[in-house]
């Protein structure tokens, strides 16, 4: 791959770096930032390694701004580093972040953070949020330095392909929702996490939905992105008192409609108290985050 | 001769480990997505298949998923190849029906022993 020479020259106030450079990801093709960030998680705890497509389809359902992303050189002009920045009104969330193994220990990484913070504050972003892998303490380490503090810890949960047992529910109904229900489905989403937040759901394509409806009348609905070979993005409404009921119903309904799809459920909140109902319908943990948030 | 598929995204680690199963006697072959690599495994029916769960373009699980749907392959030595910690790789790996998991970094001296030793067990599906 052939990485052009830097030319945008960036020094935050908050670490004046002034050997260091930041060049704006705009500057590249989907398939080198892919590229540059698979050398940069390579060594990684999990590591996630993605192709062109995937770079290409991430940056459009998360809102990465290209333009205030970034690749970062090293005093001898080495590329080193990676970091993107999605922006949503007055909010930011940085994500992709990674420095090359061995140009890590010279403040790379806080120079690549220093500098997407301060691309956010150029956003008029008031909120700066990420999430960081449990077990990355490094990372976690730098972002309580720049002053991020803990919100709350995050699920990547996954269900192989498989039937659901039939739950001891009597006089449910199920309804596959028409794609205008799903949009206004997507759009009700509240405390999600920024790839689950309704800007993200109505990217992401392939959006499918249905409801269920308990016999004493009480109904959820769930709505997911359905592809080939994965169900993903799925998010559930399961209204009090019946929350462990109806997702048992809704999870019953979905992998009864879709037997043969491996499903990956992203940042469900590791105190949600349907946890225990998912792993009852065959999700085991793969690892956790930890959401982080600073303000501006 | 004893035929193996190595899915494996990372240059490097694909390179040691084909080279290390070369020097112990066994036929391997690369793939470096998910795609390529259900593709190579339903062409050459190896006898085993070293499987990265993290991959450009579909998950590694999902490959695992989709080769135990197939007939064929249901009984195929499926092993996780991974960097992961230890347990989260043994959950996962148990929960898509490989066989076992071989942790990277790859111990060289131990490598082909530990890809051996999984051509001699009964399948877990």
């Amino acid at each position: 791959m052939t990485i052009e020479p830097p030319i945008i020259q960036s020094s935050p106030d908050i670490l004046a770096q002034p050997s260091y450079m930041a060049v704006p990801c705009s500057k590249y093709t989907f398939s080198e930032l892919a590229d540059i960030y698979n050398q940069s998680r390579v060594d990684y705890i999990v590591p996630m390694p993605m192709n062109a497509k995937r770079m290409e389809a991430y940056v459009r359902s998360y809102d990465i701004d290209l333009d205030v992303s970034i690749v970062v050189f090293d005093h001898e002009g080495l590329m080193a580093g990676v970091g993107m920045l999605g922006v949503r009104e007055d909010r930011a969330w940085i994500t992709r972040v990674g420095v090359l193994p061995d140009r890590r220990g010279h403040n790379l990484g806080r120079f690549l953070m220093a500098t997407l913070i301060d691309n956010a504050r150029g956003r008029n972003c008031r909120l700066v949020q990420l999430e960081v892998i449990k077990g990355n303490a490094p990372a976690h380490r730098l972002f309580l330095k720049l002053g991020f503090r803990e919100t709350r810890e995050l699920l990547v949960i996954r269900r192989p392909p498989g039937k659901a047992a039939a739950p001891p529910l009597e006089n449910m109904t199920m309804t596959i929702l028409t794609p205008d229900e799903v949009e206004t489905c997507a759009k009700q989403g509240s405390g999600w996490s920024w790839i689950e937040e309704p800007d993200s759901l109505l990217k992401v394509g392939g959006l499918r939905g249905l409801r269920v409806e308990l016999g004493d009348g009480t109904s959820g609905w769930a709505i997911y992105q359905h592809s080939a070979l994965q169900i993903a993005h799925l998010a559930l409404h399961t209204p009090a008192p019946a929350h462990d009921t109806l997702t048992l119903a809704l999870l019953y309904h979905l992998h009864s409609l879709n037997p043969m799809l491996d499903t990956k459920v992203e940042n469900t909140p590791a105190l949600d108290l349907r946890w225990p109902v998912f792993q009852q319908m065959g999700y085991v943990e793969a690892f956790r985050r930890i959401e982080m948030f600073l303000y501006l | 001769m004893t035929r193996i598929v190595v899915i494996e995204d990372n240059p490097q680690n694909a390179r040691m480990a084909e080279k290390l199963l070369k020097h112990a006697g066994y036929e391997v072959t690369l793939a470096e997505d998910g795609e390529s690599g259900l593709t190579t495994v339903l062409e050459i029916m190896p006898d085993l298949v070293l499987m990265d769960l993290g991959l450009p373009d579909v998950d590694g699980q999902t490959v695992v998923a989709m080769m135990r749907q197939q007939p064929n392959l249901d009984q195929m030595p499926i092993i996780a190849f991974t960097a992961w910690p230890e347990d989260t790789a043994a959950e996962m790996a148990r929960a898509y029906g490989c066989d076992g998991v071989i942790n990277k970094p790859i111990d060289t001296r131990q490598f082909a022993s530990q890809v051996e030793a999984f051509l001699h067990i009964p399948t877990q599906s």
